[in-house]
């Protein structure tokens, strides 16, 4: 396995496409305060209509890259860009759309106050009432935002990242404070947004909101990309899949070179295999009529996650 | 710009802290400077109306700031600037915002003066007053946004109060500037509370404010305004 600095070319990266195609660019970009660098080197480029997952640990650098993305913060080194020109370019535009981690809501104005505001600063923004229903607050326009509860006051400001219609939405540790039903109603709403042609960032520590939920997933750690790829690239780089059935005494030698398989392991009368290619591994299998209580695990996208960022954090020297 | 300013103006109308020192702490104190010592003069009822209205105008003008203190910590400075509002816009929201609701301010002030103390004056000179006190609160807007967007939420409490009780003493707003010695009445007439309630005295005394009162509270304007705008790019950085 590479180093927990190599990346996985993406898939979905078009070869030729110049910078101004680019919905977001990032190059060498490093962001320090004082002597830590919160982001250290970051290159990145999310092409148009991408849905991208930025996956990495509290700390590991993804509320900065965010921050830096936004233009609320300036680069210490390198250069950030947003369809080819600055962030503060874009978002002056209203090309873009952010939920913020930070935000608690706004005292002693209603959400459709609110909401009312954030479309009327935007250039072609949607109405009102179809950002209230993508954000599911049809029945909470009148009330006063700081008399919600947590989950209604994140999906406001889902609501506003969304009012203004925006080509590109920024989304960070969007579900937070919602449960597991508000939860599934959001990335609905989120899935609805970009399959109009809108490019999504959100960033998460929920492997398997990333998993589930974007077309490609960069792994950050210590300001860094660690990995970049989708689920079922990053799962292959860790081993791929866990295949196992009931040896029923059949002889073990041979499994070790059957197709896609890394590593044999077992485990009183079952064999475990972590394969690369499960598909190949299990038709292989079926052939030798070694299928008894088969079973095929998803390899864990944590192993993964695990094996690409450095087990804790660290001084690099 | 107009729709933020119409957000921010609901927000400070909800706001009861607003309702009781923007608008009862002035009329309150007006209503003791003039009543309690017996046989008020004439010319004190309305030097001191001009005074306290211009103090009143001044708290709330300055207490905008401590709205914005309180919007940063709610993470609400962030989200604007990731709208498409340029900082002129968001500054030229709140500067209008403050003007809004200063206004009661000062005709509270005012109409105590007009309905309890008997003060009166031609029709102009109530129109021209309310006006000029209106328009000289600008400085005192930015100088408290200026803190409000640099300094915490608490921090910018004191700053604002600190601010307003200096400017408010130094320039004579509670007690006439001929009781200071002489060296202070002289820095005194550059101070911007100063001048402020100078607009609004010359008004009263029949005529209009001199060439050098407009030129010192622009002066200052042009700086606190810089200040405002500096400290509101520094804002959003911080997390």
């Amino acid at each position: 396995m590479a180093g927990t600095t190599g990346t996985v070319p993406a898939p979905s990266r078009a070869p030729g496409a110049g910078a101004a195609g680019a919905a977001v660019e990032f190059r060498g970009v490093t962001r320090s305060y004082g002597a830590v660098r919160a982001v250290d080197g970051l290159t990145l480029r999310i092409a148009p209509g991408e849905t991208v997952a930025l996956l990495g640990r509290n700390g590991a650098g993804k509320s900065t890259t965010l921050a830096l993305l936004l233009g609320l913060l300036p680069p210490t080194d390198g250069t950030v860009r947003l369809f080819g020109g600055p962030p503060e370019a874009a978002v002056r535009a209203g090309r873009v759309g952010a939920m913020l981690q930070e935000g608690r809501p706004v005292p002693r104005v209603t959400v459709r106050e609110l909401l009312t505001f954030v479309t009327g600063a935007h250039p072609r923004p949607m109405d009102v009432g179809e950002a209230l229903e993508l954000a599911g607050l049809g029945g909470l326009a009148g009330r006063r935002i700081d008399r919600l509860s947590g989950g209604q006051a994140q999906r406001v400001r889902f609501a506003v990242a969304l009012a203004g219609n925006p080509e590109l939405l920024v989304l960070d540790e969007p579900t937070a404070a919602l449960d597991v039903e508000a939860r599934r109603a959001f990335w609905d709403s989120v899935r609805g947004y970009a399959r109009r042609g809108n490019t999504v960032l959100f960033s998460t520590h929920y492997l398997t909101e990333a998993d589930e939920f974007a077309d490609r997933i960069v792994v950050v750690d210590r300001g860094r990309v660690a990995a970049d790829g989708s689920g079922a690239d990053l799962r292959r780089r860790a081993g791929g899949a866990l295949v196992s059935f009931d040896l029923s005494g059949a002889p073990t030698e041979p499994l070790a070179a059957l197709p896609g398989v890394g590593a044999v392991e077992i485990r009183g009368d079952r064999a475990l295999l972590r394969t690369a290619d499960s598909d190949a591994t299990v038709r292989a299998l079926a052939r030798l009529d070694l299928i008894r209580g088969l079973q095929v695990a998803p390899a864990g996208l944590e192993d993964a996650f695990l094996a690409l960022t450095a087990p804790a954090p660290k001084e690099t020297v | 710009m107009f729709g933020y300013a119409r957000l921010e103006i609901l927000r400070a109308l909800r706001d009861k802290s607003y309702v009781i020192f923007g608008l009862g702490m002035p009329v309150l104190m007006y209503l003791l400077f003039t009543r309690l010592g017996a046989g008020a003069g004439t010319e004190w009822k309305v030097s001191a109306m001009v005074g306290l209205a211009a103090y009143g105008a001044l708290g709330a003008a300055l207490g905008s700031g401590n709205g914005v203190a309180e919007d940063k910590g709610l993470g609400w400075l962030r989200q604007l600037r990731i709208l498409p509002l340029s900082p002129r816009q968001v500054i030229a929201g709140r500067v209008l915002t403050s003007a809004v609701t200063v206004l009661p301010a000062i005709g509270a002030v005012l109409l105590a003066g007009a309905v309890v103390n008997g003060v009166a004056l031609a029709a102009w000179q109530w129109a021209a007053l309310v006006v000029l006190l209106w328009l000289g609160t600008a400085p005192f807007t930015l100088l408290g946004l200026g803190n409000g967007y640099r300094l915490s939420a608490q921090a910018t409490g004191l700053a604002n109060t600190g601010c307003m009780l200096l400017l408010s003493v130094v320039g004579g707003l509670w007690f006439p500037v001929g009781a200071f010695p002489g060296w202070l009445r002289a820095l005194s007439s550059w101070t911007p509370a100063n001048r402020f309630a100078e607009l609004g005295l010359s008004v009263t005394r029949g005529g209009a404010p001199a060439l050098t009162t407009v030129a010192v509270l622009a002066g200052w304007l042009a700086l606190f305004g810089g200040y405002a705008a500096y400290a509101y790019r520094r804002a959003a950085r911080t997390v």
